[in-house]
Formats: structure tokens, C-alpha cells, sequence
């Protein structure tokens, strides 16, 4: 695996929202088929990091760098990352009433193939594989009809967030607190779409505050995010000794550290 | 006054018809109605020098013009050219119990009820409204008889060539328990003026669904209103779709006339250049437990300009009244205008009224969010823009007329330019 090339290489990144400064020093090396879990308190930037990945504005990168596929991604529009192969799932997906979910989809299918050179799919075409979609995450196919995300309950909007995963087929998708507000059923069907995606050219990063995700998404990598950095770094394990320890010796060692210097 | 409307009073004293009693009225107000100008509430951000300077005339002579066709809509047709009823374009046979005539046509005991339906539903506070009394050209009559329930819709085409005026008047009366759907429409080519009125007396029981498309753009003058009486039980479901013009205004008068009638307006908007276009809603909740529901938002780019003004009047008896008044508005541009004013007056104590407007630019999250999709910026724009009013869309009742207007609407959206 060493000798792979990297999917998404984060060197020494600083970022900062409204002049905060939320990422500092953040390193990460992710090889195609891998899947890396960040976990950590709240507040110590794990929503920020996508966020600034998908380059949105008000995010501002200080310092670092970022590749996707050897590409500098910060150089990027939004949108131009998302057709690199980038895929952020949103703990908040937005409602858009008036904008159907398959005209949406389609726009988001549409802009990513052109992106490719390939040509556009038929509408015909395309309303098999959004069907074939919504019933591979269990979303009633009345949902394609309905505005963007619009009255969709917690665990319909992460099922549609989903849904747009299985189309686009990203290379690198980021799943932002993917858990929260799931219960266990709505959990499991998710961590399985999930599971269906995986493969050896693509790569996931889970984020997440609980352990819980990760007995059904099983990561090869654990990092710990605090304070804008990963300050440990292990395989699954790593998460079960999280969840029994939590997260207050993140707060305790830099303690430490002051008295024993 | 102006000397635009001076020639319109010299024209209007030379005719001699049916509508006389009218015309003779009319006249008598105008003289002694002044001239809007900025200081003139009804007309504060809708200055008239497009009617002042108006090169426009009254085209006698007869002039080919088809109204547009639209996919899946088979409609009783009614056609004006420059003002002028085109027989030859009406429907053949209509359906029983509806009957299309030329005011001219009816008999006196008609003519006298016409007239006299007239005098109860367009306020007389238009001051085009008199100069559409005074200088109407032909005047169709339609009524359906009590019970009817007409499933083909009538549409009523206002045509205009280059450089036409035209006056045209319609009065549609819906007797007790009928049904009917109207859809209005004004086509119009370059420099031409018109006025257009239409009003609809609503009987007990009956229910009318309608539609104004003011789709009219460019050098076009056109005022005109829809104006509604509504009886005991009586339904009204209004869509009204706009583009601006050099000078597109519109009333709407919604008069509930008898108890528990429903009223529900939705009003759409899109403006881009420099158009304007100017809506004036006026609902009188006259009586007890009356229902009215408004929904009317707007889209201004470029330097346009959108004026709205939405009152809504509980007289004291209108006891139970329930009114809503939502008006939303988005800006694409800094040089763009809109003025929204929504007036509430409440005489009675046992009602509930809601009014909200609020002038926004665009849903930055939303946009965002269709980017980390891979849409583009400026497409995002458009889908959301349109959005924004497909949600009106959506709810009109006839689906080939919303199958209809959404790829014209998205094609403007997808012609504004976003600044």
C-alpha cells in the first residue's frame, strides 16, 4: 500500500473563520481505498475541515497545502473540487424548496460528466439509476419529486446525502458527523450504503463525535483531532480506547506539558 | 392633466353606444381626477411619462394575429386584435350553459344588466380604469348559467401589433354553484399601449379559477386589472405571472361581497433590464368569514424595478376574518429596485391577519451547497432563482398552463444577468 500514490495529501494546513484560527498544523496522507476516521471533541475543527476542503467561502486557508490527486485543490472553485472527485456529506443538508431532488441530482450528474468530457445522460437514462439509487438507500422514489432536502426528516436528509454519493461516485467523500440524529436502523442503513461504495479507488473520510459509526463502517485508520490537529493516530482500536476513555486527556496533557517545562 | 389624456377625453366624447351611461360617468370623474405624479400615492414609484409620450394609435383597420399557442391546452378561445373582438377566432361551439357575446350583441334588459354589474366591481379609484370605461373599444360579455361546471378554459388574448392602442373590457359573470377557469393574456408587439380590464362576478356557491400572464416585455405600455366580487361560498384561485415592461401595471381588486368566500392569490414576478412592473392588490373583506391567502414574490436584476403594494381591508362587520399576506423578494443586483408596502386596515376585533414582506439576495448556503455538487456558480444562481418561484409554480391548479410557463420562466432567469 505504501507504494500507492496518495489520493489527498494535507500538509501542515492553517485555516481560519472570521479571522479564528481553527486548523493549525493539520497533516494527513490518504491513499485510494482507504477509510479514516476523525474523531475528537466538539470545537476541535472536524466540520471545519470539510468545509475547508470543499472550499467554501468564509474559510479562508493561512498557510499549507492540499492535493487531490497530486492537483492543488485550494486553487479551486467549489464546484471544480466536486468534479475532481471530492464529495462532502453535510451533517446540515440544506432544504431548497422549488428545485426538485431529481432536478438537482441531474444538474449535479450533468455538470460533474461535462466536467469528464463525457456526454450527457437522458433524462429517461438517468430517472433508472436516481430509482435504482433511492432504493439502494431506502428513500421512497416519491422523494426525487420533492424539493431539495424540503420536509425530509434527520435521517432522510443523510439517506439523500447518500443518495447523491451513489450517483456522483466520488473519489474522496467526506462524511461530516454522518451519525448524528440517526437511530440505529436509520445508522445501519447508511454505514451499509456506505460499506456498498468502498472500493480500491475510493477513499472515505468518517468524521464523527461517537464511536458508534465505526462498529458498522470499519475504518483502517483512527485520528484524533484537537485543537486543529491530529494528536494521535492508530488503526480501529483506537476508537474502541476513545470511547472508553473519552476525550478529557486531550484537555489534561497540554497541562501537563506547562508544568513539566 | 396631461395632454395624452386631454386627446383621450376629446375621443371618448365622440362615441355614441350601448355603453354611453358609462362612458358619460367616467368622463365626469376624469375631469376632475388629476393627473398622477410622484407626489400621487397610487402611482409614487410608477412615474406615467411612457403614457405621456405615447406615440401609440388606435389601428381600425383589421390586422392578422394569432395568440400563442400553448401544448395541452384546449381553451375556448377569445380573441382581441388592437382592441377590436376577432369573431372569426371564437370558438366555434361552447359548451352549454356559457355563452360569449359582444356587448353590442345583447339585448337591452342584458345590456342594462351589464351595465349595471359595471358599476359594482371595478372601484372607481383607477384612473385608467375610467380611461378604459371611456375609451373602451369592444366589450365582451360572458356568463355561465347556474350549476355549469366548465371544464374547458376560457382565454381571453389581448393582441397587439406594432405601435397599436387598444382598450379592451370583459365582464365575466359565474352564476350560483358554476365553475369556470379564465386565463387572461396580453401579447403585445413594440411602442403599443394598452388598457385591459376584466371583472368577475363570482355568485354564491361558484368557483373560479384564474390566471392573468403579463408577459409582455420591451416598449409595451400596459395597465390593466382583474378585479373579483366574490358572493356567500363563493372561490376564487388567482395566478398572476409578470415580466416588466416599460410600464406594466396591474390591480387586482378582490371584493368579499358575501360570507365564507375564498380568495387565494399567488403572484409572480420577473423583472430584468430596465423594466418596471408595478402590482397593486387590493382585497375588501366587506362581510363576515372571509378567507383570503396572498403569495406574491418577486425577482428584480439588472436595473429594474417592482413596485408592490398589498392592502388588505376589514371593514367592522367582517367578524371571523382570516387574511394572509406573504410577499418575498430577492435581489440580483444592486441597482435594481424594489418597493413593497403592505397596508393592513382593521376595523373588526375577531380576526387574524398576517402580513410579512422581506426583500432578500440570494440563499448563500443553498448556493453552496449546489457547488460542493459540482453545478457552477452562475447555474446554481439560476436553479435557485427559479426555485424561488417554481414554488408558485407548483401550485397552480392547471398543469398543462404550468407545464407551460416553467421553461419560459427558466429561460429568463437563464437570460439574467446576475450582478
Amino acid at each position: 500500500m505504501s507504494n500507492t500514490k496518495s489520493l489527498l495529501t494535507i500538509k501542515d494546513l492553517y485555516a481560519s473563520v472570521e479571522e479564528k484560527q481553527i486548523i493549525k498544523g493539520l497533516d494527513l496522507d490518504i491513499k485510494p481505498g482507504e477509510v479514516h476516521a476523525i474523531m475528537g471533541p466538539n470545537g476541535a475543527g472536524k466540520s471545519t475541515l470539510g468545509y475547508v476542503l470543499s472550499g467554501r467561502d468564509g474559510y479562508s486557508v493561512d498557510s499549507g497545502s492540499v492535493t487531490l490527486d497530486g492537483e492543488d485543490l485550494l486553487e479551486m472553485e467549489t464546484e471544480d473540487r466536486a468534479r475532481a472527485g471530492l464529495f462532502l456529506a453535510f451533517q446540515y443538508p440544506v432544504e431548497i424548496p422549488g428545485v426538485s431532488n431529481l432536478e438537482f441530482l441531474k444538474a449535479s450528474v450533468d455538470a460533474q460528466r461535462q466536467a469528464r468530457g463525457e456526454d450527457a445522460i437522458t433524462s429517461a437514462d438517468f430517472l433508472k439509476e436516481a430509482k435504482a439509487a433511492c432504493k439502494q438507500v431506502n428513500l421512497p422514489v416519491a422523494f426525487l419529486k420533492r424539493g431539495v432536502n424540503e420536509g425530509f426528516s434527520g435521517g432522510e436528509k443523510k439517506r439523500n446525502e447518500l443518495m447523491q454519493m451513489l450517483l456522483l461516485k466520488p473519489k474522496l467523500c467526506i462524511l461530516d458527523e454522518t451519525d448524528s440524529g440517526l437511530d440505529i436502523d436509520a445508522l445501519q442503513i447508511v454505514a451499509e450504503g456506505v460499506n456498498s461504495q468502498r472500493s480500491a479507488d475510493r477513499s472515505f473520510i468518517v468524521v464523527t463525535h461517537y464511536q458508534r459509526l465505526l462498529d458498522y463502517i470499519k475504518p483502517d485508520f483512527v485520528h484524533v483531532l484537537s485543537d486543529g490537529k491530529i494528536v494521535k493516530s492508530g488503526d480501529a482500536s483506537l476508537a474502541l480506547e476513545l470511547e472508553a476513555q473519552g476525550y478529557a486527556w486531550l484537555q489534561k496533557e497540554p497541562v501537563e506539558d506547562e508544568l513539566e517545562g | 392633466m396631461s395632454e395624452w389624456l386631454e386627446s383621450a377625453i376629446a375621443r371618448a366624447q365622440g362615441i355614441n353606444d350601448w355603453l354611453a351611461p358609462k362612458r358619460a360617468h367616467a368622463l365626469e370623474l376624469l375631469a376632475n381626477t388629476k393627473w398622477p405624479t410622484r407626489k400621487t400615492e397610487a402611482w409614487r414609484y410608477t412615474p406615467l411619462r411612457p403614457v405621456e409620450r405615447t406615440q401609440a394609435k388606435v389601428i381600425t383597420d383589421k390586422v392578422e394575429l394569432l395568440p400563442v399557442a400553448i401544448a395541452g391546452l384546449s381553451a375556448i378561445e377569445l380573441v382581441f386584435v388592437n382592441g377590436q373582438f376577432d369573431q372569426t377566432q371564437l370558438t366555434k361551439t361552447l359548451p352549454e350553459g356559457v355563452s360569449i357575446s359582444l356587448g353590442s350583441d345583447l339585448d337591452t334588459a342584458q345590456q342594462t344588466e351589464a351595465l349595471h354589474t359595471f358599476s359594482t366591481i371595478k372601484p372607481e379609484r383607477h384612473i385608467f380604469g375610467l380611461v378604459n370605461d371611456a375609451l373602451a373599444q369592444d366589450v365582451v360579455v360572458v356568463t355561465v348559467a347556474e350549476g355549469v361546471e366548465v371544464t374547458q378554459p376560457i382565454r381571453i388574448s389581448s393582441l397587439l401589433s406594432q405601435g397599436a392602442e387598444s382598450h379592451t373590457r370583459v365582464q365575466v359573470t359565474l352564476a350560483a354553484g358554476s365553475r369556470l377557469t379564465v386565463i387572461e393574456d396580453v401579447q403585445a408587439q413594440g411602442d403599443s399601449f394598452n388598457t385591459a380590464f376584466v371583472e368577475y362576478k363570482v355568485a354564491a356557491n361558484a368557483s373560479l379559477e384564474h390566471y392573468r400572464f403579463a408577459l409582455q416585455t420591451g416598449s409595451n405600455v400596459s395597465i390593466g386589472g382583474s378585479h373579483f366580487s366574490l358572493h356567500d361560498h363563493a372561490k376564487m384561485h388567482s395566478t398572476l405571472v409578470g415580466f416588466g415592461s416599460e410600464l406594466s401595471r396591474l390591480d387586482t381588486d378582490i371584493i368579499h361581497a358575501g360570507e365564507f368566500a375564498d380568495a387565494k392569490l399567488n403572484a409572480m414576478y420577473l423583472l430584468d433590464g430596465k423594466e418596471l412592473f408595478d402590482l397593486h392588490a387590493t382585497v375588501e373583506h366587506a362581510m363576515p368569514n372571509g378567507k383570503t391567502e396572498e403569495n406574491v414574490r418577486c425577482i428584480v436584476a439588472d436595473r429594474s424595478r417592482a413596485i408592490f403594494n398589498g392592502r388588505i381591508h376589514i371593514h367592522r362587520d367582517a367578524q371571523k376574518t382570516l387574511a394572509e399576506l406573504n410577499n418575498r423578494n430577492l435581489l440580483l443586483s444592486d441597482k435594481a429596485e424594489i418597493n413593497t408596502k403592505p397596508e393592513l386596515e382593521i376595523y373588526a376585533d375577531d380576526v387574524k391577519c398576517a402580513h410579512g414582506a422581506t426583500v432578500a439576495q440570494i440563499d448563500k448556503q443553498a448556493l453552496y451547497y449546489l457547488q460542493t455538487r459540482g453545478v457552477s456558480r452562475s447555474k446554481a444562481q439560476v436553479m435557485l432563482n427559479f426555485g424561488f418561484i417554481n414554488e408558485l409554480i407548483d401550485l397552480m391548479p392547471n398543469a398543462a398552463l404550468a407545464e407551460w410557463i416553467r421553461p419560459i420562466i427558466r429561460e429568463r432567469f437563464a437570460q439574467m444577468e446576475v450582478k
